[in-house]
C-alpha cells in the first residue's frame, strides 16, 4: 500500500493532537511517522503524518481531517515536496 | 458587569434561545443548578431519572425542533452515562448541547472524586468538544457549541466544565472569542447532474436525513414529479414525503419495502439526497451500484466515496441543490418506468388481518393519531413494523435511533419530543425488551404530566435477536426469551400512570378511546413470539436475496 503524507495546520492547544490520531484510529490505519511544531503564529501548530492506503483511503482521510475544527488546512504532500 | 461561570451558562443558553434543558444534578454542577434555581422563569429544567434517558430527550426535543436539544449532567457517573445518548445523536446528526460538570481545576487528572476525561471519552463520538480551562473562554465556547451542533450537518457538542470555572469571576469586557476552522461549502457544478438526469431512463431518489436537516420535503416533492422519479427513503429520511403518495416507496434497505429493493435494483440512477449510505440501507455495496450511475449530494464531503463511490458529487445542502437543479431541469415524463413503479407498488399491500398483530396494532393507533402526532420508537422488531406500516404524514414527527440503534431510546425521546411539541398527546411504540432499558423514566413521564401513549410489543422475547436466532442460527434461542413476570399495567400503576393489558383488537379501541389526557398510559399488547419482519434482505445481501416470507 501507498505511504502517503499530510500536512496540517492546527490550533494549538491541548487535545488536538488526540483529535487528529483519532481519525487514523476509527479507521484502523496505523501511523508510520509523525512531527509536531509550533509555528510562526502560536495560534497554530504544523503537523505531517505518514500512513498507509491506497487513492481511496487518502481522499478519505483527508475529508475527515478536514472535517475537523481545529484543523485550518490539509494538504497531501508528493513526493517531490518531502 | 462581573460575572460568575455559571451565570455566563445561564446567560449563554438564553442568548441561544434555549427554553428547556433536560437533566440530572450532581456535586459538579451544584453552582450551574444554582442559577437554574434563580432562572427558573426564563429557563424550565426537567429533572429525568437517568443521565442516558435525559440525554435522549434532548435528542427528541432537538429532532421535532430542529433546533439544538440541551443536556446538563455532573462529573464522573452522570458525563459516562451521556455517553451513548451523545453517541445516539452523533450517528443520527441531530443538534445536541452536553453541558458537564467536572472536578475543580487544581483536581483534574489526579483521579479525583467522580473525575472522568469525559472529553477524550467522547472525542470519536462528538462533532467537537470542548474542555474549559479559563472561566473568560466560557461565554464564547458556549456560543460556538451552539453554531457548531446546528451548523453544516448536524452533531453533538459537548462543553465540559470543571466546579472551579462556574464559580470564577470574570467582567464581560474579558471574554474570549473562540476561533474554529469552519469548512466552506465549495461551489456546486450542476451541469453533469443535470445532463444525467435527463438522460436517465429509469432514476431513483434515495432521501434521507438530509432532506429533514434542511427542511427539503416540498423540494424533493416538487422534484420527483418533475423528473417522474419514485423515492426511496433511509430510516432517517422516511418523513420525507408524505406516506400515501405515489411516488413513495416506504423504507428501504434491510426491512425495506419490496417496492424499493426491486426499483433500486432496476433504475439506472441513482439520486442520493442527504443520506450516508448506511450498510442497513444498501446491504451488498458492489451489487447496489451494478450498472447504474450515482449522484450523490451531502452537506458533509466526507460522506461522499465513504461507503459507495459516487459518479457526481454535490457538495451541499439538500435543499440549496435541490431548489437549483429544480430551475435548470425540464419537466419529465417516463411512462413506462411510472407504470413498472405502480406495478412494483402493489407487492407492498397487506394482506387483509383482523385479530391482533403488530400491522393492525399498528393501523388501529394510527387511526386515533394526528397528522402532527409525535411517534417514538426503541430498536428492534416494533422499530421495522413502525417504519413499514405507521402512515407517517408530516416531517419531524419520527423520533427513532438510526445509526446507533439504541435500545432505551424510545421513553426519553418521547418524553422530549412531547415537551416540544405543546405537550400534546404523544406515541412511543417500544418492545417489551426495549422498554426495560428505560421504564424508570415513566417517573418523569408522570411528574411531567405528559400525555405519552405507550404501546408495547410483548412478545416475550427480544424479536429481532430471536429473528436472527431462527434464520440463521439454527433456533437456538440463547437468552432471548425474556420469561420475565413483568406486570406491566400494575407498574405503569405503581410510577402513577395508567395501565392496560391488551389481547385483542377491541380491547385496544376500548383503551384508545379512554386515554388520560393528563398523564402517560401503558398498553401491554399481546404479541406472537414467532412474527418476523419481513422482508428482510440478509445483511451483506442485494436483491437477490430478498426474503418475503416465513420459509
Amino acid at each position: 500500500m501507498d505511504l502517503f503524507t499530510v500536512e496540517l495546520t492546527v490550533a494549538n492547544h491541548c487535545g488536538v493532537l488526540n483529535r487528529i490520531t483519532g481519525v487514523y484510529a476509527k479507521g484502523k490505519h496505523n501511523i508510520e511517522s509523525l512531527t509536531v511544531q509550533k509555528s510562526h503564529d502560536p495560534a497554530l501548530s504544523v503537523m505531517r503524518i505518514s500512513s498507509r492506503g491506497d487513492a481511496a483511503v487518502q481522499c478519505q482521510m483527508l475529508r475527515q481531517l478536514h472535517k475537523l475544527l481545529d484543523v485550518k488546512t490539509v494538504v497531501l504532500l508528493n513526493n517531490s515536496m518531502l | 458587569m462581573k460575572k460568575s461561570g455559571a451565570e455566563t451558562v445561564i446567560e449563554s443558553l438564553c442568548r441561544n434561545k434555549v427554553k428547556t434543558v433536560f437533566g440530572y444534578p450532581g456535586g459538579a454542577v451544584l453552582p450551574i443548578y444554582d442559577e437554574l434555581y434563580k432562572n427558573c422563569h426564563r429557563l424550565t429544567h426537567v429533572l429525568c431519572a437517568h443521565e442516558q434517558n435525559a440525554a435522549h430527550a434532548a435528542d427528541g426535543f432537538a429532532r421535532v425542533t430542529g433546533k439544538p436539544g440541551v443536556v446538563i449532567s455532573t462529573s464522573g457517573p452522570g458525563a459516562t452515562n451521556l455517553v451513548t445518548g451523545i453517541a445516539n445523536a452523533y450517528l443520527d446528526s441531530v443538534p445536541l448541547v452536553a453541558i458537564t460538570g467536572n472536578v475543580a481545576v487544581p483536581l483534574l487528572g489526579k483521579d479525583s472524586f467522580q473525575e472522568v476525561d469525559i472529553t477524550g471519552i467522547t472525542q470519536p463520538v462528538v462533532k467537537h468538544n470542548f474542555a474549559v480551562s479559563d472561566v473568560r473562554e466560557l461565554s464564547g465556547i458556549l456560543d460556538a457549541a451552539f453554531e457548531i451542533a446546528s451548523s453544516g450537518r448536524p452533531g453533538p457538542v459537548l462543553v465540559d466544565i470543571p466546579k472551579s470555572i462556574q464559580t470564577d469571576v470574570c467582567d464581560e469586557s474579558e471574554f474570549l472569542r473562540q476561533e474554529l476552522f469552519f469548512n466552506e461549502l465549495p461551489e456546486v457544478d450542476l451541469t453533469a447532474a443535470v445532463s444525467a438526469i435527463t438522460a436517465a431512463e429509469r432514476p431513483l431518489i434515495y432521501a434521507g436525513g438530509g432532506v429533514t436537516a434542511s427542511g427539503a420535503e416540498k423540494e424533493l416533492l416538487s422534484f420527483a414529479e418533475k423528473i417522474s422519479a419514485p423515492v426511496a427513503c433511509s430510516m432517517m429520511g422516511l418523513t420525507s414525503l408524505p406516506a400515501g403518495h405515489p411516488a413513495n416507496l416506504g423504507m428501504c434497505g434491510m426491512h425495506g419495502s419490496q417496492s424499493s429493493a426491486k426499483l433500486q435494483s432496476e433504475c439506472d440512477l441513482i439520486i442520493a439526497l442527504g443520506v450516508r449510505f448506511s450498510d442497513r440501507a444498501t446491504g451488498n455495496t458492489a451489487k447496489y451500484k451494478e450498472g447504474k450511475k450515482l449522484i450523490h449530494v451531502d452537506i458533509d464531503l466526507a460522506e461522499i466515496n465513504k461507503n459507495t463511490a459516487a459518479d457526481i458529487e454535490l457538495c451541499g445542502d439538500v435543499k440549496t441543490v435541490l431548489k437549483k437543479l429544480l430551475s435548470l431541469l425540464p419537466h419529465q415524463e417516463r411512462p413506462q418506468w411510472q407504470k413498472r413503479v405502480a406495478e412494483v407498488q402493489k407487492l407492498d399491500r397487506l394482506p387483509e388481518e383482523n385479530t391482533l398483530t403488530p400491522r393492525t396494532l399498528l393501523k388501529t393507533v394510527a387511526g386515533y393519531c394526528e397528522p402532527d402526532t409525535v411517534v417514538a420508537t426503541d430498536v428492534g422488531q416494533h422499530q421495522m413494523w413502525t417504519m413499514q406500516y405507521f402512515p407517517f404524514r408530516s416531517p419531524r414527527t419520527l423520533l427513532t435511533s438510526g445509526g446507533l440503534g439504541t435500545m432505551g431510546f424510545g421513553l426519553g425521546a418521547a418524553i422530549g419530543g412531547c415537551i416540544a411539541n405543546g405537550r400534546k398527546r404523544t406515541v412511543l411504540f417500544t418492545g417489551d425488551g426495549s422498554f426495560g432499558m428505560c421504564l424508570q423514566e415513566l417517573a418523569t413521564a408522570v411528574s411531567q404530566n405528559l400525555p405519552l401513549l405507550i404501546v408495547i410489543f410483548n412478545n416475550g422475547v427480544l424479536g429481532m435477536v430471536r429473528q436472527w436466532q431462527t434464520m440463521f442460527y439454527e433456533k437456538h434461542y440463547s437468552s432471548t426469551t425474556l420469561n420475565r413476570k413483568t406486570d406491566f399495567p400494575a407498574l405503569a400503576k405503581a410510577f402513577g400512570a395508567e395501565g392496560k393489558k391488551v389481547t385483542t383488537l377491541s380491547e385496544l379501541e376500548k383503551a384508545l378511546n379512554t386515554l388520560a389526557s393528563d398523564r402517560p398510559t401503558v398498553l401491554d399488547c399481546q404479541l406472537d413470539m414467532d412474527e418476523f419482519v419481513l422482508p428482510m434482505i440478509p445483511p451483506g445481501g442485494s436483491v437477490q436475496d430478498l426474503v418475503t416470507g416465513r420459509n
